[in-house]
């Protein structure tokens, strides 16, 4: 234990690469079983009021809430804010999203994206990880998809969030 | 002897076709990353995000081509830094379930025309933009309700009422024809 972290800051950036490849493999494998979707399992139980796919998005909230409890307990300093909402104050402070504006801002923008980004999926067949999975499985569209959605990552970062944080800031959100 | 292998796969493969087990490992391992991995920088919550991981893997890519300084997440950012590469959580799903497609037999090219690609290629475009403006996609959003983010509850709800749109829009197109 170095500063109460289980693997020290030396490390744990040349482990990055590693983990995070080895986790998307594990994903990538089970998402092609099983078409998980997160996105369409909000779509199948609205159209059909089936709630194969929609279980699996409920249990990963749950999950990720249980695991981040039992690792807080291990490993306090990695999980430094686990539910900081209840702390006084932090009720609506986010933890960490692209565009740096205040709190009402981001509640504004998790809202706007949140529509398009339900919209967009429903469309087009699936949430992320879905057309990743579709790519791998040889369809096309899905390929352009992804291709699409990497030349959006640049357009964002390069000239959307910049422009976003001043427009909030200067209406002082 | 062969029977017996394919017969033990396909035992183990029931389970993994079932959703409500590869959300629980998402979010399993998503915390496990976390925990060990915390040391190399934040933000929080961000074990698995296909949007931002994707943003952190292209912006590395463009950066070292261009000579350019895109953002990449501290996560990211520190490991680049200390000369070793961003998250390949993108590439790892993509190898990985086109594995489980070749292994399973269930790999098909299939082709669009020239108006679906555009849809799409537009749809990718858009899709990350707005994903980027909620600093999520749906399973970074997971995360971060579990991780007890409560602004990440307005993006839930923003994104069923998205799905509840897109639905009636599609039955919409549906009747046009």
């Amino acid at each position: 234990m170095v500063d109460g972290f289980l693997i020290p800051k030396e490390t744990a950036v040349l482990l990055v690469p590693i983990a995070t490849i080895i986790l998307g493999l594990v994903i990538g494998w089970l998402g092609q079983r099983s078409g998980f979707c997160s996105i369409g399992g909000i779509r199948d139980y609205m159209l059909f009021r089936q709630t194969r796919l929609l279980k699996g998005y409920i249990a990963l909230i749950i999950s990720a809430f249980v695991f981040y409890f039992i690792f807080s307990l291990i490993v306090p300093a990695a999980i430094p804010k686990f539910f900081w909402c209840l702390q006084e104050g932090q009720l609506f402070t986010a933890i960490g999203g692209a565009p740096a504006v205040g709190t009402v801002g981001v509640i504004i923008l998790m809202i706007i994206g949140g529509i398009f980004v339900g919209i967009i999926g429903t469309l087009l067949g699936g949430c992320p990880l879905r057309q990743l999975v579709m790519t791998s499985e040889g369809n096309m569209k899905s390929l352009i998809f992804v291709v699409g959605m990497l030349a959006g990552a640049v357009i964002f970062t390069a000239l959307l969030s910049p422009w976003i944080v001043q427009a909030f800031t200067a209406i002082g959100l | 002897m062969v029977t017996d292998i394919s017969e033990k796969r396909k035992g183990v493969d029931t389970y993994l076709k079932i959703p409500l087990l590869g959300g629980a490992v998402i979010g399993f391992a998503a915390a496990l990353i976390q925990a060990l991995l915390f040391a190399a920088g934040g933000p929080q919550a961000y074990g698995f995000c296909v949007a931002c991981h994707s943003r952190d893997l292209i912006n590395y890519v463009t950066n070292s081509l261009t000579g350019s300084n895109l953002f990449l997440a501290p996560f990211s950012a520190n490991a680049v830094a200390a000369g070793t590469l961003p998250v390949l959580t993108i590439i790892g799903v993509l190898v990985g379930a086109a594995g489980a497609a070749v292994l399973y037999k269930e790999f098909r090219v299939k082709k669009g025309d020239a108006k679906s690609y555009a849809v799409y290629g537009i749809g990718g475009i858009l899709f990350m933009i707005f994903a980027l403006c909620m600093g999520a996609c749906p399973y970074r959003l997971a995360l971060r309700i579990g991780y007890g983010d409560l602004v990440a509850v307005f993006g839930l709800i923003a994104l069923i009422v998205g799905v509840f749109i897109g639905i009636k829009i599609a039955m919409k197109r549906m009747e046009g024809k």
